[in-house]
């Protein structure tokens, strides 16, 4: 009897198990959809004129005079020089290459002197840097240009002598600025993450490399490096698209140079006075977006393995 | 030992302090140097090419450059230009007018659309790191930078050339001196209609406002909508109400409450301010009156109000000249044709004619020779005719969307729609630029929007919206 009913028992609860266990996949599945939509309309109002867009929603693209045109990805594409998105797509590489890259490489090596090497005060100075991350970067950004643009001076009040503590480089309105701006800001960010990934790699593997007389270099190159190889990857991924995406950064760093311009400003000045041109702004958004999805792509594996690294500490 | 490293970055943090609050002692000095440097960077950009690569390594081999092309190079004097004008053929027309100029006269000047022009120029003055000149949407935000010294007073020979009637300088002109030049102009008090329905209908083209309102009766009774209106723009949402009421208050009451009123000499709810603010409500709230796409007139975007007066929804249409970009693909402009869309003044009560304007004023951050220069270009008539060729051939031709009430353009260089634009501009003796540019922020681009739009919807009176607004003017 008792077997019987729990052998039944058994069934239904499976069926039970089974039909909660797809809630979440519904729910995920709801949400995924949910969450597209916009992006969705987005792209389909790109393939729309003008005046289908003023008139009605995205969802009537099949009842729209002439159909599907890509006379927006055209007029998107070929735009003065002024304000050339081509040109402004390769500002935003000659920016979001060495904004990802210099901080990459200054936190890595950070990141392993925290770890392994043991000098005097290591832990106060992590902290330090870990504790920049609470710094909102954006009552950094004024001061940050007076410096570009005039260095940073100290006047000794009692002997009237002006001291010039950083000279003046004349970065404003240049890619430098958006690169020195990016990297301080996503340090703190790097080293943290670099650090909690070095620091769970076995100390064996240290210690024998140690017997075989490296020095802290080559266990940096040879060692650490390598395999530190998903964490890089998924850092890279996350700082490529918060500066290819920077808007406020690029903005204020170099807003006044034309020449300088990510993609990003480009696609906010598209719009126009009044919004009279709000119809390509679809189109330039996805030639924006372009980029990003294929770093992401093509870097994807490395990105939840990243993301886990060193949270689970042995 | 900790205690040692503590004491260690305190000194550095004062020391960093310290440095930062003196920084910036000599802010005058600062912003010429600034301005230098700005300069010399753009030089630097020019002579690379656009290889990111390039880029790359002339910056981080900064003091490597070769010394003899930049040396070359900073011998010409560079000019850069701001401003809020930035889509295509806008910012393309510009740069090449004043690119052109620059040629004929050894200067290299640059030409900057900035979508976030507002909120930018604020954080390059405070950078230190302005243009040498930026075009001003608004002659509030002029007189307040006149006023804590960031612009310089126009050097007497932008002064002296300067193509344009007193009404429009006056924008310009902060306690006395002359900070901004005129270089470009709106007009507001338009009504776009179609000719060929209007003659379908027998209507005449109104010449007072009685007229108009008499017009709009005859229509409703003949089964016509008279008007279209929206005034949904996002966050601006209510300023096509405000441009009413200001057309209204210059109408009724005349210039001088009109300058009273932006003054803030008499309050936001005088009487006759709330006289025209419920003119307007009477109006649109009229039986039959208003055609919105959108459902209601504050759902409806100001933009989609094109469509419905092509298609014949509605017969008239009250907006500015700048409109004309949002008149459907393919439609005609005053030529005679069936379709084609034309407009006429919106009629004034008294026939004193008055012009509500918008218009945008170039002003400079410093007083060198080459920035004066290019800013008394762009103050004549040269330069509006130019930029008119420019942004017509860069539009593909029909209407530029481009105005200048310069004395002394050839006005064969515009369209004739724009023809009559510039006749209605150029005849009008009383001027007066848009209310709420000149209102402080927190009025002019906040509650009289908000509480406007409330009104429009039927919330609260014009009396009420009236006191609200006074009771958010800044003291």
């Amino acid at each position: 009897m008792t077997a019987i009913s729990n052998k039944g028992g058994g069934g239904v609860g499976k069926a039970i198990y089974r039909v909660l266990g797809s809630i979440p996949t519904g729910v995920l599945w709801f949400l995924v959809i949910v969450w597209s939509i916009p992006t969705f309309g987005l792209a389909v109002n790109s393939f729309r004129g003008r005046d289908a867009q003023r008139n009605a929603g995205w969802w009537n693209v099949f009842s729209d005079e002439g159909g599907p045109t890509l006379n927006n990805y055209e007029e998107v594409l070929t735009s003065s020089s002024t304000n050339s998105i081509l040109e402004s797509l390769a500002n935003s590489f000659a920016i979001a290459i060495p904004a990802t890259i210099i901080p990459i490489a200054i936190a890595a090596f950070a990141a392993y002197a925290f770890a392994w090497i043991d000098f005097k005060g290591r832990e106060w100075l992590f902290i330090a840097t870990v504790s920049l991350l609470a710094v909102p970067l954006q009552v950094a950004l004024i001061p940050l240009l007076q410096l570009y643009s005039g260095g940073a001076h100290l006047t000794l009040p009692w002997i009237d002598k002006t001291l010039t503590l950083i000279p003046d480089f004349g970065l404003a309105g240049s890619s430098a600025a958006i690169w020195l701006t990016h990297t301080g800001f996503g340090l703190p960010f790097a080293i943290f993450l670099l650090h909690n990934y070095i620091t769970s790699l076995p100390k064996d593997v240290f210690e024998s490399a140690r017997l075989d007389g490296a020095d802290h270099f080559t266990i940096f190159w040879r060692i650490v490096l390598p395999l530190s190889v998903p964490v890089l990857a998924a850092f890279a991924i996350f700082q490529f698209l918060w500066t290819w995406n920077d808007f406020l950064i690029a903005n204020t760093m170099a807003g006044s140079n034309p020449e300088a311009r990510p993609t990003t400003i480009a696609i906010a000045n598209l719009a126009g006075d009044y919004g009279r041109n709000e119809h390509l702004l679809g189109a330039g958004a996805f030639v924006q977006a372009f980029f990003p999805l294929v770093v992401f792509f093509s870097l994807q594996r490395y990105f939840v393995r990243g993301l886990l690294a060193g949270s689970v500490k042995g | 030992m900790k205690n040692t490293w503590l004491r260690l970055l305190a000194a550095l943090f004062s020391l960093a302090l310290v440095a930062s609050a003196c920084g910036s002692d000599s802010p005058v000095d600062d912003a010429v140097e600034a301005v230098d440097e700005a300069a010399d960077e753009v030089v630097e950009e020019v002579t690379g090419d656009d290889d990111e690569e390039a880029m790359e390594e002339e910056a981080m081999e900064e003091e490597e450059a070769p010394e003899e092309e930049a040396m070359e190079e900073e011998d010409k004097p560079v000019v850069t230009v701001t401003g809020p004008e930035r889509d295509e053929s806008e910012a393309g027309a510009i740069q090449e007018v004043l690119g052109a100029f620059g040629e004929a006269n050894g200067i290299e000047v640059t030409y900057t659309g900035d979508a976030d022009w507002e909120a930018n120029i604020n954080v390059q003055v405070e950078g230190n790191n302005p243009p040498n000149l930026s075009i001003f949407p608004q002659p509030g935000k002029l007189a307040d930078f006149a006023r804590a010294g960031n612009v310089v007073p126009l050097a007497d020979n932008v002064v002296d050339g300067m193509a344009w009637s007193e009404a429009w300088t006056v924008f310009g002109n902060v306690d006395g001196t002359q900070y901004g030049a005129p270089v470009k102009a709106d007009l507001k008090s338009l009504v776009w209609y179609k000719p060929a329905a209007f003659e379908a209908n027998g209507y005449e083209v109104p010449t007072t406002f009685d007229d108009f309102v008499a017009l709009t009766g005859t229509m409703i009774a003949d089964g016509n909508t008279p008007l279209c209106v929206g005034i949904e723009s996002g966050q601006a949402t209510g300023w096509t109400y405000t441009d009413w009421v200001e057309d209204m208050v210059l109408r009724q009451h005349g210039a001088d409450v009109y300058d009273q009123w932006v003054a803030h000499d008499i309050p936001f709810n005088d009487p006759q301010i709330v006289e025209s603010m419920q003119t307007v409500l009477d109006l649109w709230a009229t039986d039959g009156m208003v055609f919105s796409s959108g459902g209601s007139i504050a759902a409806t975007a100001f933009q989609d109000n094109g469509q419905p007066l092509v298609d014949g929804d509605c017969m008239m249409h009250r907006q500015a000249s700048f409109y004309s970009a949002f008149i459907p693909e393919g439609t005609a402009f005053a030529d005679g044709s069936e379709d084609a869309v034309d407009v006429f003044y919106f009629p004034d009560l008294n026939g004193d004619a008055p012009v509500l304007g918008a218009g945008t004023l170039v002003a400079a951050f410093d007083d060198n020779e080459a920035t004066m220069m290019v800013a008394e270009y762009m103050a004549g008539a040269e330069y509006a005719e130019a930029r008119q060729k420019a942004q017509t051939a860069l539009k593909g031709g029909g209407l530029s969307g481009f105005l200048s009430a310069a004395e002394g353009q050839d006005p064969s260089v515009y369209a004739p729609l724009e023809q009559s634009f510039l006749q209605i501009l150029q005849s009008a003796a009383i001027v007066r630029f848009d209310a709420s540019d000149l209102m402080p922020a927190d009025v002019g681009a906040g509650t009289f929007w908000s509480e406007g739009t409330s009104a429009v919807n039927g919330d609260q009176d014009a009396a009420e919206a009236a006191e609200k607004i006074e009771a958010s003017w800044p003291s």
